[in-house]
């Protein structure tokens, strides 16, 4: 009972990273179209800049956790202009789109190779880690639930940015169709570069999450697969989507984790994605996407 | 001729089986891989456990490599294929890691992350070339059959494919069918080669370079992804001491070419006499030239 409770506790908070995640993916996704295999580096852009800020400033994580959330987020802007911009202005073949990000995606992870080195980096303790009792039912670790509570506010900014601002209706009328939102009068390349700049500032926090849960390396972006299939096991687009599809897939892989093998979790997460495109080919809250023949 | 040079050959010949398995899926049928090591490595197990463990001929061990591959893809594919958007770019990443995992962790049929040793050195430069002219021919028919017409089609426009009668979600099915098999031989060829064979040499590195590859060849033309593999096995060859730099001279050349040229090097054009004659005819280069034809 208490170690179900509390790999529920961990599956939770390790859901709830992933959400924060798979919402920027799916935020892009739903507007262009095409899978940004660079999200992972936007991710770890995020981690490299909070653990060098934090060294400059003296361990102040409110501080370097904000220019990690803004420097990842304009790095993302820049990456969109650099390489997407001139490829969706010039075709709307989104299989070009995908394979410029998977090119971004190992520049990023290779300019930190080649810069500061592939070792693991642990970020100073700025985090609380310590051991708390969760209402007696169980022990649990500080970092989990601040983690959770953290991806809740996130999450709800972004509900409220989404659905209480002018350039939230925007991005909403814009994931129907962006090509007819523009002829309404909605600056699309500004759009977008605000699409970007969310979906690298929400990366940026689960980047330091995953940072202090795993340790800081250039290839902590591989974990955005995971946050993929989420996207995908929750319907490919849909926000709310992605955040259920977190949440169940954090579950299944600590609930793996703690009753079966550490080894097999990942197995368990491309099954569950398989199992899903099977039995519910739209994912659990997607629009329907199968092919009319 | 020296082993080295020989080597190289085998080398080239095998990575341009794999090329044109994944140009057939990417460049041809337009879905984007990331898993196609995943393919090498099964076919490279099959063929490795097959004759060291139940000491069978070499040759049906490859094509058994080619074919477990196959039907792997074929079950993942129906899935995931069906369905518009990048679901099966999604699954393959996923899958090739899957494939590692269980390679890594199935002890005692795969002996695990240290590797398989004792394979016959069955891939000679007489075997890895026959096997490179006869799958290269069979690609090349195949391209300019109605099956390639069919393929072609459902990348440029599948509404308009699907109108015309085509079930575009088993064309793709069936184009990554073929483009495993062509995966799994060449990774079966691989373990004949190297006798040595390790999981993580079919990691996610593998299945970026197999891509890049084609994309950096042209998306749409098999002599351009036969011409892109030869230049980048070279290059890596050539360019070893600066190792280090490799993947991320590779990502920064796919979204260069994605950007400046998303044709790349050979557009949609095949290498033949036309293709030269027209490069000498007009200045303004083939693109020019052969607008509107299909190369050959």
């Amino acid at each position: 009972m208490d170690t179900l409770v509390q790999q529920i506790i961990n599956g939770l908070s390790l859901g709830s990273v992933y959400a924060l995640i798979a919402v920027g993916y799916s935020l892009v996704y739903s507007i262009l179209l095409f899978s940004n295999f660079a999200h992972g580096g936007f991710l770890v852009i995020g981690g490299y800049i909070c653990y060098y800020t934090l060294a400059a400033l003296g361990n102040n994580i409110w501080l370097s956790g904000l220019a990690a959330m803004v420097g990842a987020g304009v790095i993302a802007i820049l990456v969109e202009r650099l390489a997407y911009k001139p490829i969706r202005e010039r075709t709307n073949v989104t299989l070009y789109l995908l394979i410029a990000s998977m090119g971004m995606s190992i520049v990023i992870e290779n300019v930190f190779v080649v810069t500061v080195g592939g070792r693991f980096r642990a970020l100073p303790p700025v985090i609380p880690t310590d051991p708390v009792n969760f209402f007696g039912l169980a022990t649990t670790s500080a970092f989990d639930l601040l983690s959770l509570a953290m991806a809740v506010i996130f999450l709800t900014a972004l509900q409220l940015f989404l659905s209480k601002t002018k350039w939230g209706l925007a991005i909403r009328a814009a994931s129907y169709d962006l090509r007819t939102s523009g002829l309404m009068g909605v600056n699309v390349n500004r759009l977008i570069s605000i699409v970007f700049f969310v979906a690298g500032f929400l990366a940026a926090v689960g980047g330091i999450f995953l940072s202090v849960r795993y340790t800081l390396y250039p290839q902590l972006g591989f974990i955005t697969i995971k946050a993929f299939v989420a996207a995908v096991i929750g319907g490919l687009g849909s926000l709310p989507g992605a955040v259920l599809g977190s949440l169940i897939l954090g579950l299944a892989e600590m609930l793996t984790a703690g009753f079966i093998s550490s080894q097999m979790r990942d197995l368990v997460v491309f099954g569950m994605l398989v199992l899903t495109l099977l039995w519910r080919p739209s994912g659990l809250l997607g629009k329907q996407v199968s092919e009319k023949v | 001729m020296s082993g080295y040079v020989e080597g190289i050959i085998i080398l080239l010949f095998i990575n341009g089986i794999a090329a044109m398995g994944v140009s057939l899926l990417t460049g041809f049928t337009g879905v984007f891989t990331l898993g196609h090591a995943g393919y090498m490595a099964i076919g490279a197990y099959t063929a490795a456990i097959m004759t060291v463990r139940f000491g069978i001929h070499w040759l049906p061990a490859i094509v058994a490599g080619g074919i477990i591959a196959m039907v792997l893809a074929y079950l993942i594919g129906v899935p995931t294929l069906r369905l518009m958007g990048d679901y099966y770019a999604i699954a393959s990443i996923g899958l090739g890691e899957s494939i590692r995992l269980v390679l890594e962790n199935w002890q005692s049929f795969t002996r695990g992350a240290r590797g398989y040793p004792g394979i016959d050195n069955y891939t000679t430069l007489t075997v890895a070339g026959a096997f490179f002219v006869v799958m290269a021919l069979l690609m090349f028919y195949l391209i300019k059959s109605n099956f390639g017409r069919a393929f072609k089609a459902c990348r440029d426009d599948y509404i308009a494919a699907s109108l015309l009668g085509f079930n575009t979600a088993r064309y793709r099915v069936l184009s990554l069918s073929i483009s495993a098999f062509y995966c799994g031989v060449a990774g079966a060829l691989m373990a004949g080669f190297l006798t040595f064979i390790q999981p993580v040499m079919f990691d996610l590195n593998k299945s970026t370079e197999l891509t890049a590859v084609v994309v950096f060849g042209g998306l749409g033309s098999l002599s351009g992804s036969l011409i892109g593999t030869a230049v980048i096995t070279l290059v890596t060859e050539l360019f070893r001491p600066i190792s280090q730099y490799r993947m991320l001279i590779y990502g920064a050349v796919m979204v260069i070419i994605m950007v400046a040229r998303p044709e790349g090097i050979m557009g949609q054009h095949e290498l033949g006499p036309r293709f030269i004659r027209s490069l000498f005819q007009k200045k303004n280069g083939p693109s020019k030239a052969l607008e509107g034809s299909d190369g050959l």
